[in-house]
Parts: structure tokens; C-alpha cells; sequence
């Protein structure tokens, strides 16, 4: 149409805008599965016959917060820089980690953080219960009734501990050699126990009747005496002159002095004390050989001590038993029978037997004998099943119609001789006792139980004295439930040692210290089953920004208006602290 | 990189992305990285769903819904208006699925690229049309299950090698990322970020539905991708330089397929022979990188 005017027309931009939020949809009503913080327990930490919290002590480790490390040892055990050096670490054998590459060092760090107190001569802070009236008496100040002295006083109660000899410390002070366990480190572990309150006494040795006249001044007693004199072999020529008690051989060399140990002995035993002796003969200039009536495999002694031994230069005869012993000008003629396996008791240990045939003779200078020890005194051992007997794990608890409660602890109880068994010991004899002073005998069994860690045979002070620990979730976390994709191999620290020409000739502790880098790095390698450490996984991974970090940056949570309950957050915690479970509504 | 420096969420909850969805979690992680001086163009793909109906919007960013094959196009017109007003800091960023980018938007994306415009393509992969049923697309991989490739007429052509095909642009930027490893993903975000002209992102995104996977899976899946070489993570400057940025544990392809619905079909004898495809790839890669097998 030429000519004609085009009309012009307004059309107006219109392009729709959104302009509110996709809030107001709550996708949570999407779900039907919900997850949410759960922590559980680590397998170490429920093998941990003292109940430490390993998962945790590692984590803060690779965060560098040793004090807070230190202090959560110091929760469940009042002796790390002990148990990091002497412990048989059972953590270690279950570590998950050890199915992935090789566990975790736990003992190494365990030495390391109370290195690092010592070093900096850190005070640590713990919880403390007010004071009660309850008055108790601790015979002997060995790991167990220390432990027991320790966890006492922590609940509130003021403890005296009796101590024969002239320096407390037990087995740790005059028995462990102090390659292994040296001085200063077990001082700053009683001092720190005493400077919390605990009165100790020395050169007291108490008398059979001392529970029953302890009325009036104590309410309870605690009896960890240990096992202070070594079993009999019951072989003829077991009373001549040079056959000795491998304890007191011990014993003598703590008390500074020098036993003479020339030429060849024979050390008839598997445990620690025998490969102590054996090592201890070695330092003073003498040869030893162990005489055990197993196999190396078999014997109650560490394999690394066992391992070290060996390679010092001590001889090890396996499966032979002492038949008897002979004394003659020359010396000692020790006959030994031989032995074979037949087949394993319950814990796997070989069980042997006579083999017959021929016994073999050894020539040597002095034999000890380092075969068990027992009850120094018959009114140490506890009594058994009776109606006012409780026999617990690690300790009995006697109520007694007149006079105060008993309590039997440490070696004169515990099936596994061991300082973290002490350990747990005192903990249990501290808890049951609170318990029966503030809820009666028979609670006490139930109580016990309900502080158990992982439903296992170790006990938690921090949950029973409340803590955060008490919310975790008792299953023990498989290895199979931790996201490996998470962590790389790498390889477990080298512990450093004195070389064994360095050994040899003196008492000087074997293992070095380590930096606080390695430490560190070590302490990466855990996989803190079951415990968060804030890697924020689940609040990287959500898809719907439901994960919310708190202001803090400690706490997390998960916003259920939003969670449509994919899971990713429980599939990626690389170490199954989330758990994803139905929805209820 | 420290990822908890990425504190800022560029999104809202309520979006309608399923769950576990990977396309999401990799959309979280962009804006992270990216920043709010971002505009978002966003062609037909499940994103246009998630970010919300009308009048709703998930992000906190402008976004601009276009049609399907205009990605390219779109988002060279939006960088043309911004810098008209003088405005050089804004990022413009296509968000778009496989289908636009491989497919139907492939137009676009090779004309814009070819005239180097000045932006980040990126293409979230979840190897499907999802949204509208899960029908196949050219990125979908040999041996997949979907709706059009039914029963046992299930894929049996490879998927296209996009980054090549963007690589062959001569671009100054061109990755592939995944959502498996977030650190990767947002140092690869921020670089392109950095760099101007052309910038091409291939972003692994798993999808539990279309999957046919537990949702909880999908970021396991995903860094088995990564894993197994079927997805490898690197990068290439310029058309020519190219880094190899992780180096795979070498595992073996079954155990990806094996976790997931869509390949349950396969035998063992399609696995091996998947696996000698992926072994293939993986060598010329590791040719072009210059890091001979």
C-alpha cells in the first residue's frame, strides 16, 4: 500500500522476571531417608583397656593442639608418658587403618603428647567434681592404685595412698628397666597426680588387718598390691645358690645397684620380665638365654621387645621346660625337657606338651626364674563369689557388713597383666566406688555398664562423669563403613632407636624422640573412625545447601526443611560420622 | 586450595533438582567460584527446571532462560549489551546440558567460539536428555540404557569427544572438570574466569535418575569416572597445550558400570571391549599431552 502512512504502534518489552526465591518450596517433604551427625566409636579406643579416645587424640594431634590432645589421654589415663613407652598397644592390632596400608603409631604419639607436656611443663585442665565426704585408703601406689588415686580424687574424694617402699610407682619405679621406662618421665606422672591432691605415703607397709581397722578413718579401700613375688617352678635344685628371682634381679638394678652377671645365664620365662632380665643381663657386661617352654609366637612378652632382644645379642630356646637343676663346682647344670605343640588354647596361643625323648643340659653361671608372679601376701588375693562379692572387669568390690567397702584391683584381679589393665582397674574401682557411695551396692554393676566404651570390656571417666563422649553412638566402626577414597597410602613412622651397638652398654632409654612434624603427620594417617573433624564433606557434597555450618564453625547440622535425603553427605564422611536412616513422620 | 575460603552460597535452597543431583552440586560449586559479577545464560536442559518455575529463581545471580540451541548465540549478545554499557568485570557464563551443547546447540557454540567471543561455555554432562525422559544424546556413552536406546538396542556408538571438538576451535581455554573433585573444578572456574575470549568447561554431573543409581552415589560414581580414565580431568591453553591433571589409579571400567543400572545389560565381553575403547583414549590423551604411554 504505497503511499499510506504506517501506523506505529507501541508494543511494550515485556520479558517476565522471576522475583522470589525457590525457598518457599520445602523439598524436605521429599524424604524418606534422613541422616544425621552420629559420631561412633573407633576400634582402637574400645581395644583401649584404659577406653582412650584415640579418633579424638589423633585428630586434635594433626590440628596441632597437643595440650588438648594430652588432656583427652588424661581423661581415661593418668599415665601417657607410661603407656606410650610400655603399653602392648592392643589399639594398634585392630586399627582399621591396618587393613588399608599399616595401622596407626598409636603409641608413638601417645609418648609424643606426653613428651610435649613435660617439655613444656603443661598444666592440664580437667572437669572436677566437688568434694564428697568419703575418705579412702589405696594400698600401694603401683599403676592400679595410682590410677584409682587419680580418677578418686577427680570424682571429689580424698585419697591416701600407702606405699611400702621408699619411691611410689610399683612395678613402673622397680620393676620395668629403665630403657624402656626411664625415670624422669614416670616423676612428672606421679608428681602431676599428687600436686591434683593425692596424698602419697612411703615406707608404710600396712598390715593384714588393715581394711578392718580402717573404720572410722576411711570408707573404702582400694588393694592393688601386684603380683611381687615370682612363681615357683617346682623342679628340684630350685633353692641353690644362683637361682634368682628375676623380679628382684630387677629390683636391684633400679635401687642403683650393680648385680654381678658374668658368664652365661639362663632366664627361664616368656613374659616381659624374662626378656627384661635377659636384656638387663646384657647391659651389665653378662650373656643370657631364654629358656621357654613355647614358641617365640606364643610368648606374653612384645614381639618388638622380643625382636630387640634378639638382635642384641640374647639367645632364645624355645619349647623346652625346666626339669632340674643341678649345682655343682662349675656352676649350674640346668636340664631342660623338650616340648611340642599340641594344638591352641582359646586366645590362639600354642598349647604345648611333653615330647619326650632326649632333655637337653645347660652350663651356666645363674638361672632366673621369670615364669609369673603371685600375691606377695594371701590376704592380698580377692575373695571369690560371694553375696556381697562383685566380681567386675579389671576389679572386685567387696561390701562388707562392718568396716568400709574393698575394692581388689589391679594384678591381684586382672586376667591380662598389664599397666593400661591397671589403669582400668583404678577406673573401675573409682566409678564403682562412687557409685556405691551415692546409689548403693547394687547399682553398681549397671552403672559400670553404662560407661562402657563401644559396649565393650573399657570404661570411659568422660562419660561416666557426663562428658560429650557419653552421646556417641556405641558401634564400633568396621573398616569396610570408612570412604577410603578419602585417604592415601602412607607409610607408618619409623620409630628411631639407639643402635644396638649404642645399647649395649648402658640403661639409656632405646626410643628417641620424634618432631612434632612427624607427629604430626602420623597422626594424619588415622582415619578418626567415627569421630568428625570438620572436613566438611557434607557441606561441600549437598546439592540442596541443607548442611549448615554454625557460627562457631564447630557444630554442623542439616537443615531438614530443605534435605530431600539423597544421602551424599553419609556416603562422603570419609569417616562414618553420619548415619542415614529411615524417615519417621 | 582452601575450599572453606568459598564460604559464599550463590544459591538457594528449594530448588527442584533430584536428589542427589549431580548437575546442581557442580552449579553450587561454579557460582562459588565464580562470584556474584556473573550472568548466566541458560538454553533448554534440566537446569531450566531445577533453577525454579516462574516467578521463582534458585540463583542469586541474573539469569537468562533462552531457547534451546542458542546457548552460543545468546550469550555472545549478552557480553555485546554489557560491554555497549562499558561493564568489562561481569562474567557471562552458558550453563547448558549435553543435549545443548553436543546437540542441538552445537551451532551456536562452534559459531560463537569460532568468533571468540568472550565467555565461559560450560557444559554440565550428565549424558542424556534427563529432563524431558532420559532419550539419548550424542554424549550419552557406548553401552548405555536409555529410553530411545531400549532392551538390547542399547548404545553401541561412542560418545562424542566435545573437548576435542572445542580444542579444534583453537580456544584459549578448554577443561574438563568433575564434580568428584571440587577443588579441581573451582581452580579450573576461576582460571577461566581469568582468561578472555572463549572459555569451554565440560563438567562431569552424575544423575541418579537417569542413571539408575542410588542417589547417594552419585558423587562416588563420579570420581570413579575419574578413576577408571573414562573421564579424565585435564586441561588445554590455546588449542595446543595440554595438562594432564590427575593420574588414575587405574581401575578397571567394570567396576564403574557395574554400580550402575544403565549398563546392566552389559557382559563381560562388552566390559573388555569397553575397556580397550577407554585404554585407547586414554593413550591418545596421554599422546596429545605429550606424555607418552
Amino acid at each position: 500500500m504505497a503511499g499510506s502512512k504506517v501506523q506505529k504502534i507501541d508494543i511494550p518489552l515485556f520479558m517476565p522476571r522471576s522475583y522470589m526465591s525457590t525457598e518457599v518450596n520445602k523439598t524436605g517433604s521429599w524424604r524418606f531417608l534422613r541422616p544425621r551427625y552420629d559420631e561412633k566409636t573407633a576400634p582402637c579406643s574400645a581395644a583401649c583397656p584404659a577406653g582412650e579416645d584415640i579418633a579424638r587424640i589423633e585428630m586434635l594431634t594433626t590440628q596441632g593442639l597437643f595440650k588438648e590432645a594430652w588432656e583427652t589421654i588424661l581423661k581415661e589415663n593418668p599415665f601417657p608418658a607410661v603407656c606410650g613407652r610400655v603399653c602392648f598397644h592392643p589399639c594398634e592390632g585392630v586399627c582399621n587403618r591396618g587393613e588399608f596400608d599399616t595401622a596407626v603409631a598409636i603409641h608413638v604419639m601417645e609418648r609424643f603428647l606426653a613428651e610435649t607436656a613435660l617439655r613444656y611443663d603443661l598444666k592440664p585442665l580437667l572437669e572436677q567434681s566437688p568434694g564428697k565426704k568419703e575418705k579412702v585408703a589405696i594400698v600401694g601406689a603401683g599403676p592400679s592404685g595410682l590410677s584409682a588415686a587419680c580418677f578418686l580424687n577427680r570424682l571429689g574424694y580424698a585419697c591416701d595412698v600407702f606405699e611400702a617402699a621408699s619411691e611410689p610407682g610399683g612395678i613402673l619405679r622397680w620393676g620395668i628397666p629403665e630403657y624402656r621406662l626411664p625415670l624422669p618421665a614416670l616423676r612428672s606422672e606421679i608428681a602431676r597426680i599428687e600436686s591434683a591432691g593425692v596424698r602419697i605415703i612411703t615406707n608404710k607397709r600396712l598390715p593384714a588387718d588393715f581394711a578392718v581397722g580402717a573404720k572410722g578413718n576411711y570408707d573404702a579401700v582400694f588393694i592393688g598390691c601386684g603380683h611381687g613375688r615370682t612363681t615357683m617352678l617346682r623342679i628340684p635344685g630350685e633353692d641353690s645358690s644362683g637361682v634368682e628371682d628375676g623380679l628382684e634381679f630387677l629390683n636391684r638394678i633400679r635401687r642403683g645397684a650393680k648385680p654381678p652377671v658374668d658368664g652365661l645365664s639362663a632366664v627361664i620365662g616368656g613374659g616381659n620380665t624374662a626378656v627384661d632380665v635377659a636384656r638387663s643381663i646384657l647391659r651389665l657386661g653378662g650373656k643370657a638365654v631364654i629358656l621357654y617352654r613355647r614358641r617365640r609366637q606364643d610368648m606374653p612378652a612384645f614381639q618388638e621387645e622380643v625382636e630387640m632382644a634378639l638382635e642384641e645379642g640374647v639367645e632364645l630356646k624355645e619349647l623346652l621346660a625346666p626339669a632340674r637343676i643341678v649345682k655343682d663346682r662349675k656352676g649350674l647344670l640346668i636340664t631342660m625337657r623338650p616340648m611340642k605343640v599340641a594344638g591352641e588354647d582359646e586366645s590362639g596361643r600354642g598349647r604345648v606338651e611333653p615330647a619326650g625323648g632326649k632333655t637337653q643340659e645347660f652350663r651356666v653361671r645363674r638361672v632366673f626364674k621369670a615364669t609369673g608372679a603371685e600375691a606377695v601376701e594371701e590376704w592380698l588375693n580377692p575373695p571369690g563369689r560371694q553375696r556381697n562379692v562383685l566380681l567386675l572387669e579389671n576389679c572386685v568390690l567387696v561390701n562388707r557388713a562392718k568396716g568400709p567397702a574393698v575394692v581388689f584391683g589391679g594384678d591381684l584381679t586382672n586376667e591380662t597383666k598389664s599397666v593400661a589393665h591397671a589403669v582400668a582397674s583404678g577406673k573401675a574401682a573409682a566409678i564403682a566406688l562412687d557409685t556405691f557411695f551415692r546409689e548403693g551396692f547394687k547399682a553398681v554393676r549397671s552403672r559400670l555398664k553404662s560407661c562402657a566404651v563401644g559396649n565393650g570390656k573399657a570404661l570411659s571417666m568422660e562419660i561416666y562423669m557426663g562428658g560429650e563422649r557419653r552421646l556417641r553412638n556405641p558401634h564400633v566402626v568396621r573398616f569396610g563403613e570408612i570412604n577410603t577414597d578419602y585417604f592415601h597410602f602412607a607409610p607408618r613412622i619409623t620409630q628411631p632407636r639407639l643402635m644396638k651397638e649404642e645399647r649395649l652398654n648402658t640403661f639409656k632409654e632405646i626410643d628417641l624422640k620424634i618432631s612434632a612434624n612427624l607427629a604430626i603427620r602420623e597422626a594424619e594417617r588415622c582415619f578418626n573412625c567415627g569421630v568428625c573433624n570438620r572436613c566438611d564433606n557434607c557441606y561441600l557434597f549437598c546439592p540442596d545447601l541443607s548442611v549448615i555450618r554454625e557460627q562457631d564453625l564447630v557444630g554442623r547440622h542439616v537443615n531438614y526443611d530443605y534435605c530431600k535425603g539423597c544421602g551424599l553427605c553419609v556416603v562422603e564422611c570419609p569417616r562414618n560420622a553420619m548415619t542415614l536412616e529411615e524417615e519417621k513422620r | 586450595m582452601e575450599l572453606n575460603a568459598l564460604d559464599q552460597e550463590f544459591m538457594h535452597s528449594g530448588h527442584v533438582g533430584c536428589p542427589g543431583c549431580g548437575a546442581a552440586i557442580a552449579m553450587r560449586f561454579f557460582l562459588k567460584a565464580l562470584g556474584d559479577k556473573t550472568i548466566m545464560v541458560l538454553p533448554a536442559c534440566c537446569w531450566s527446571v531445577i533453577a525454579g518455575p516462574y516467578p521463582q529463581s534458585t540463583l542469586k545471580i541474573p539469569l537468562i532462560h533462552s531457547a534451546f540451541e542458542t546457548g552460543g548465540a545468546v550469550a555472545s549478545g549478552v557480553r555485546a549489551a554489557l560491554d555497549m554499557k562499558g561493564d568489562r568485570e561481569t562474567t557471562v557464563v552458558t550453563w547448558a546440558g549435553d543435549g545443548g551443547t553436543f546437540d542441538i546447540g552445537f551451532q551456536a557454540l562452534s559459531g560463537a567460539v569460532e568468533r571468540n567471543e568472550d565467555f565461559i561455555y560450560v557444559c554440565y554432562d550428565n549424558e542424556a536428555y534427563m529432563n524431558t525422559g532420559i532419550q539419548r544424546s550424542s554424549s550419552t556413552p557406548y553401552g548405555a540404557w536409555t529410553t530411545t536406546t531400549p532392551g538390547t538396542d542399547w548404545k553401541k556408538l561412542r560418545k562424542k569427544n566435545i573437548v576435542e571438538a572445542l580444542v579444534a576451535h583453537r580456544i584459549p581455554y578448554a577443561a574438563t572438570a568433575n564434580i568428584a573433585f571440587p577443588e579441581d573444578l573451582v581452580r579450573k572456574a576461576q582460571k577461566a574466569k581469568s582468561i578472555k575470549g572463549s572459555r569451554f568447561i565440560h563438567v562431569y554431573a552424575s544423575c541418579p535418575t537417569g542413571w539408575r543409581i542410588p542417589s547417594e552415589m552419585s558423587i562416588k560414581i563420579a570420581r570413579m569416572a575419574v578413576q577408571t580414565n573414562i573421564f579424565p580431568l585435564y586441561e588445554v591453553e590455546d588449542g595446543l597445550r595440554y595438562t594432564i591433571n590427575y593420574k588414575p589409579k587405574e581401575y578397571l571400567v567394570r567396576e564403574y558400570f557395574r554400580l550402575q543400572g544403565r549398563f546392566r545389560h552389559l557382559t563381560d565381553k562388552d566390559l573388555d571391549q569397553i575397556q580397550e575403547m577407554v585404554n585407547e583414549d586414554w593413550e591418545l590423551l596421554l599422546r596429545k599431552a605429550g606424555e607418552h604411554a
